[in-house]
């Protein structure tokens, strides 16, 4: 078997094409810059078809139109790949566009639903107003299904290692593979003969897993602690806002390091930090139910017990491992749900210990604002508890900047846990995770740049589509 | 570039037509809109919020933004195409030219600045002159809108200064470079009633010094009345009637100019024997504008066929100056019908004394210095010895402006705070030191509020079903889910909203709608007494008679006694029994209706009547204005707390005014006031509204 190109049979047709229109493009923009400052101002009064276009104008004109046969081309190639027959015929770009199917599939119904009712689906209906929201919205659910579908696109497994393969480069074909076994490393191999590209989709699982869960609870975390301190003020607010300057102020590499350190594991300090901070959610729903339905105590103790019994029981469950070595054993193996490896727990510990600071300060920053609305007023003054005040009445109405701003940290937490991987902290050293893959590959990153270079791009392109979202739901927001 | 020979008219602007753009469709904001604004004239433009008033002067500004844009039409300023001008020409007249004062002065000014730099960047700009000579003309026009120490004012920065003295340096900029033309966007709307009537005052001189003419824009008639030589009426975007003052106030010839005037509380007006009419319907949306005449839907003449066929133009009134309407029908209405739907209602009496406050004080104190809580420690007083009673189903108006202490007086009485020293008795009851928290539900619930903002009022993540249900939980009432929604329903019906509204969103609702669910809420348990904190002022005048009423009648019906926190005297005759007029925590007046607002006055309610701006042309009013801002409460002027601002503090011998504190004065029964004036120089006061003989 040959090793595959690029493009495959599309490359003769499209390359050219693509050449010249970035070619174009670059001519058009330079031009566009030039030219506005040679021509004078264009009179935008009265009326709009009297209006005259200068040079600049129209070298605008050619440079949006190269940028769109940009897009074409681009589209054309992984259109192309998924008709043509072949690994030969289709190309790397071509294959991995075939591997992707049930991702394109599932955002293109994502997408046509979504614009169909997208005047009855409130701010994430808004969102496809947006060009710059819908693109980041694309990219991020693009990897989110990458993710959710990641054992069906990956060619092998993530850790298999096949000989011959060591820093193959992009498309090399595995020599005598057997039955059964994709023929090829579409993304070549790394320096353990693993196969990058596998590696790279499975690796958006483990991020896709974990960085949304942390930046929950550290939301959770900062949430529960901000309302109070925002709502009281006073006191409270200045020890707790001491106390997250603190921790803001505090190096987090170090913090990490230290979180990790076997000494520090094994007298138990994550393990017990872990308890603390996710009971959070717990407090959280307990209180806000009990503030909404207290005046219905029958009603009431129904649905708080019902919430203690299954919050509990996921609560305990995280906390508690089979693990006969494990510091807390609480709950019997039978009802234990699942086990959280504990390297997984530190890395979760250490994401929202450093994130919540910030968002606690935010929310804060959020509830000395609309306490002083007439509605909380009101509420105040039929007597209402100062809880239901804060969850019911304040809360809700903090959720614009709160969403932007969670979409953002999921970014953040991203970058973070490609750092944790980096040095090596957190996750095992085999797991495919961006972070712990760049890595690896930064080694021979001089002779060999693709091990490297997928999963940082990876990274790039999701952390770049949370922020267009977070960008996109921000601007529609303040539409209306 | 000014030329300086042009006579024309300053300002003339034909059949402008401005919309907006959104991505969903064009919004038309002004349509057909034509006025001429002559030399010296000054022009009001009236209209309710969302009829496009301001539009039209960001329009003759060119100011749209990136959505608005004038689609037809020309505005000519001294003859002067300004549609047609290059940024380059437009930058040279706006602030030289056509100068634009905003209704937030905080907003306007630069807060990084220093008064003096910005006021001399005008003529350094406009005309190049040198720092020296910016400093002189500076110098001279902060004199000019009397403000005092001017050369402290010129090395102040803008959060230093009072709103009133903001809005001063505001007027001072505008003519700096002595405009032709000046535009003023409800100047006076942010301001307190004593400060408004000395910048209007202001205002009018200065226009009549400087010969400059104005567009003055403002959601209240009797404002322009006081101002303006002509008049603008908008509705919907269109302008529906224009003359000159007289002709428009008393011989109005536009359905809505007539209804605008019915329900708005004019003296005479009375809401027993002459309640308000409010206009029924309510103020279309810019893309949901009826066929034909705007105002049609709502107008008692209107008729089928006719006022639904087509456009209507602007059509001259014969025989009065330059007076149009946009009416078909004008010729054909008797205008001077008499007004056939009031219905006159009983008084009802009052019955038992519900309330009552004896020697209520409520101090706040403030660490000079707040991280450590050590230094000494400053009194805010609040509220000083506030002694009065209300009884069942009676309006008791509490008048003053900001910072007199009727917040901090509804927030005791609440519970939300506790007081200092004194009682209060709710049916005998102490509730002074109780917080909100250890009230029994009935005491909450018998003690309501509504308040100010309609915008603010209600959780806008919230269903108003929800809301008022909420209310319903907290106060017991209703056995299960069901029988509170019932109940909740009903409360629906009992503020007129429509069934369906339960299941709406706050933000679909209008202004007035917003504040009659606040009003539902507030009656949820069965409220006895209502504190309603300026529950209309926020609202359009049109919907101000509808709310009102409203509250008159649910009140009749279940006999709650009304607190009614006001600054609009004009709105507190129409409908309190008895009035309380508060300055700087001290009640200085209180009596029936009738007694305050007749001499004897206290010398603050004197200024506060004469302040209040009146739609009436019959009405001949003293001319009482007073210098200088309210002292601020945490430094108290020793002595009465009126006299840095009393104009008649001469009369009174001695120092007696700076040093003690006055004592209650009866004058009659149930009328008392707070000073030192002797029982003859009181009784030769004169009143401070007539209404000229007809």
């Amino acid at each position: 078997m040959e090793n595959l190109t690029w493009t495959g049979s599309l490359g003769p047709l499209l390359n050219p094409l693509f050449l010249l229109a970035w070619a174009a493009f670059a001519v058009a923009v330079l031009a566009q810059i030039l030219l506005s400052f040679v021509s004078g101002n264009p009179q935008m009064q009265g009326n709009a078809l009297a209006m005259r276009k200068s040079p600049a104008d129209w070298a605008g004109l050619a440079a949006r139109a190269m940028f769109g046969l940009i897009v074409l081309v681009t589209l054309g190639y992984l259109v192309g790949g998924l008709l043509l027959p072949g690994p030969e015929a289709k190309g790397i770009i071509g294959t991995i566009s075939t591997r992707l199917l049930p991702v394109w599939i599932s955002l293109a119904v994502l997408f046509a639903l979504s614009i169909t009712f997208k005047r009855r689906l409130g701010l994430y209906g808004k969102l496809f107003d947006s060009t710059i929201g819908m693109v980041g919205f694309g990219i991020v659910m693009f990897w989110v299904f990458t993710a959710f579908y990641a054992d069906m696109i990956a060619t092998h497994d993530p850790l298999t290692q096949l000989s011959g393969m060591k820093n193959k480069v992009p498309g090399t074909a595995i020599s005598g593979a057997d039955d059964g076994v994709f023929g090829y490393y579409l993304l070549g191999g790394d320096n353990l003969a693993r196969d990058v590209f596998s590696r790279m989709i499975l690796g958006a699982w483990e991020v896709i897993k974990i960085a949304p869960f942390a930046t929950v609870f550290a939301f959770m975390v900062g949430i529960t602690l901000g309302v109070p301190a925002g709502y009281y003020a006073g006191t409270l607010d200045t020890i707790l806002s001491f106390l997250a300057n603190l921790i803001l102020a505090f190096p987090v590499i170090l913090l990490f390091y230290l979180l990790v350190t076997p000494e520090i594991v094994d007298t138990g300090l994550p393990t017990y930090m872990a308890m603390v901070l996710f009971i959070f959610p717990l407090i959280f729903g307990t209180v806000l139910l009990n503030s909404r339905y207290h005046t219905q105590p029958k009603f009431r103790n129904g649905i708080v017990a019902a919430f203690l019994a299954v919050g509990g029981l996921l609560y305990l469950s995280l906390i508690s491992s089979n693990d006969p070595n494990a510091m807390i054993r609480i709950l019997p193996g039978w009802l234990d749900l699942f086990d959280v490896p504990g390297n997984i727990l530190v890395v979760f510990v250490s994401v929202v210990f450093v994130n919540s600071p910030t968002v606690f300060r935010i929310v804060r920053g959020i509830v000395l604002d609309i306490r002083t609305r007439d509605y909380v007023a009101a509420a105040q003054t039929r007597g209402e508890g100062a809880w239901y005040v804060m969850l019911w009445e304040i809360l809700p109405n903090a959720r614009g900047p709160l969403i932007v701003d969670f979409c953002l940290r999921i970014g953040y937490t991203t970058i973070l846990l490609g750092t944790l991987g980096f040095f090596g902290l957190g996750l095992s050293p085999e797991s495919p995770d961006w972070g712990t893959t760049i890595n690896d590959g930064r080694r021979l990153l001089s002779i060999y740049p693709h091990p490297a270079l997928a999963p940082a791009l990876s990274l790039m392109s999701l952390v770049l589509g949370l922020n267009l979202l977070a960008d996109g739901l921000r601007e529609e927001s303040l539409r209306d | 570039m000014r030329d300086e020979s042009y006579t024309g008219p300053i300002l003339e602007i034909e059949n402008l037509s401005i919309s907006f753009f959104t991505r969903l469709r064009e919004i038309p904001a002004v349509m057909d809109f034509s006025c001429t604004v002559q030399p010296g004239e000054a022009m009001g433009l009236v209209g309710e919020s969302g009829c496009g008033k301001s539009t039209v002067a960001l329009g003759v500004m060119q100011d749209l933004g990136v959505n608005g844009r004038i689609v037809g039409g020309s505005i000519r300023f001294k003859g002067r195409d300004l549609n047609s001008m290059s940024a380059a020409e437009l930058r040279d007249i706006r602030g030289s030219e056509i100068a634009m004062i905003y209704q937030e002065p905080m907003a306007s000014l630069n807060p990084a600045m220093r008064i003096g730099k910005q006021l001399m960047e005008v003529p350094m700009i406009h005309e190049g002159v040198s720092e020296k000579e910016a400093y002189a003309r500076a110098l001279e026009v902060v004199t000019d809108v009397r403000l005092p120490d001017p050369e402290r004012m010129l090395n102040s920065f803008p959060h230093q200064l009072s709103g009133g003295q903001q809005q001063r340096i505001v007027i001072a900029m505008a003519l700096m470079s002595k405009p032709s033309l000046l535009i003023l966007d409800e100047p006076t709307t942010a301001l307190d009633v004593t400060v408004e009537a000395a910048v209007v005052q202001l205002v009018k001189d200065l226009g009549e010094k400087y010969g400059t003419s104005m567009l003055f824009i403002s959601h209240n008639l009797g404002l322009v009345l006081e101002t303006c030589d002509r008049i603008c009426v908008m509705y919907s975007g269109e302008a529906v009637e224009t003359g000159s003052i007289e002709d428009v106030f008393d011989r109005m010839r536009h359905p809505y100019t007539q209804a605008l005037f019915r329900s708005i509380p004019l003296p005479g007006a009375d809401k027993n024997a002459r309640p308000l009419v409010a206009i029924p319907g309510n103020f279309p949306l810019p893309h949901e504008r009826p066929p034909g005449c705007n105002f049609g839907p709502r107008c008692d003449y209107f008729e089928a066929e006719r006022c639904d066929a087509g456009d209507i133009l602007m059509a001259p009134v014969s025989g009065d100056d330059r007076h149009g309407t946009r009416c078909l029908k004008f010729d054909e209405i008797d205008w001077d019908a008499p007004i056939a739907a009031s219905i006159a209602t009983e008084k009802t009496e009052p019955g038992q004394v519900v309330l009552k406050t004896e020697k209520l004080k409520k101090y706040y104190e403030v660490a000079a210095s707040a991280l450590f809580g050590g230094g000494a420690h400053k009194v805010v007083k609040a509220n000083e010895t506030l002694s009065f009673e209300a009884r069942e189903s009676e309006t008791l108006a509490i008048v003053g402006e900001s910072g007199c202490g009727k917040s901090t007086f509804a927030k005791v009485l609440m519970g939300l705070e506790t007081a200092t020293s004194g009682r209060i008795l709710l049916d005998n009851k102490e509730i002074q030191d109780t917080p909100i928290e250890e009230r029994d539900t009935k005491t909450v619930s018998n003690i309501q509020m509504v308040f100010q903002n309609p915008f603010d009022t209600l959780n806008p993540s919230m269903t108003v079903g929800r809301q008022i249900m909420r209310a319903l939980e907290i106060f017991g009432v209703g056995r299960t889910e069901d029988a509170r929604r019932e109940h909740m329903l009903e409360l629906l019906d009992l503020v007129k909203l429509p069934r369906e509204f339960a299941t709406r969103m706050p933000r679909q609702l209008s202004g007035g709608q917003k504040q009659r669910v606040g009003i539902a809420r507030a009656f949820a348990g069965g409220a006895r007494i209502v504190i309603a904190d300026e529950p209309v002022s926020a609202l359009d005048v049109s919907v101000q008679a509808a709310v009102t009423d409203l509250l008159m009648e649910i009140q009749r019906n279940e006999k709650t006694t009304l607190l009614f926190i006001s600054h609009d005297l004009s709105i507190v005759r129409y409908l309190a029994d008895r009035v309380m007029v508060m300055y700087l925590g001290h009640v200085v007046e209180i009596g029936t209706t009738d007694q305050v607002f007749a001499p004897p006055y206290h010398p603050y309610t004197e200024a506060l009547l004469s302040a209040v701006p009146i739609a009436d042309t019959k009405v001949k009013k003293k001319h009482v204005v007073l210098e200088g801002d309210i002292p601020s409460a945490m430094n108290p002027p020793p002595g009465c707390p009126f006299q840095t601002r009393c104009n008649w503090k001469s009369k009174v011998p001695g120092n007696r005014c700076e040093t003690e504190v006055p004592k209650m004065v009866t004058t009659a029964e149930g009328h008392q006031i707070k000073c030192h004036l002797s029982r003859e120089e009181l009784d030769s006061m004169e009143p401070v509204i007539q209404i000229a003989a007809e």
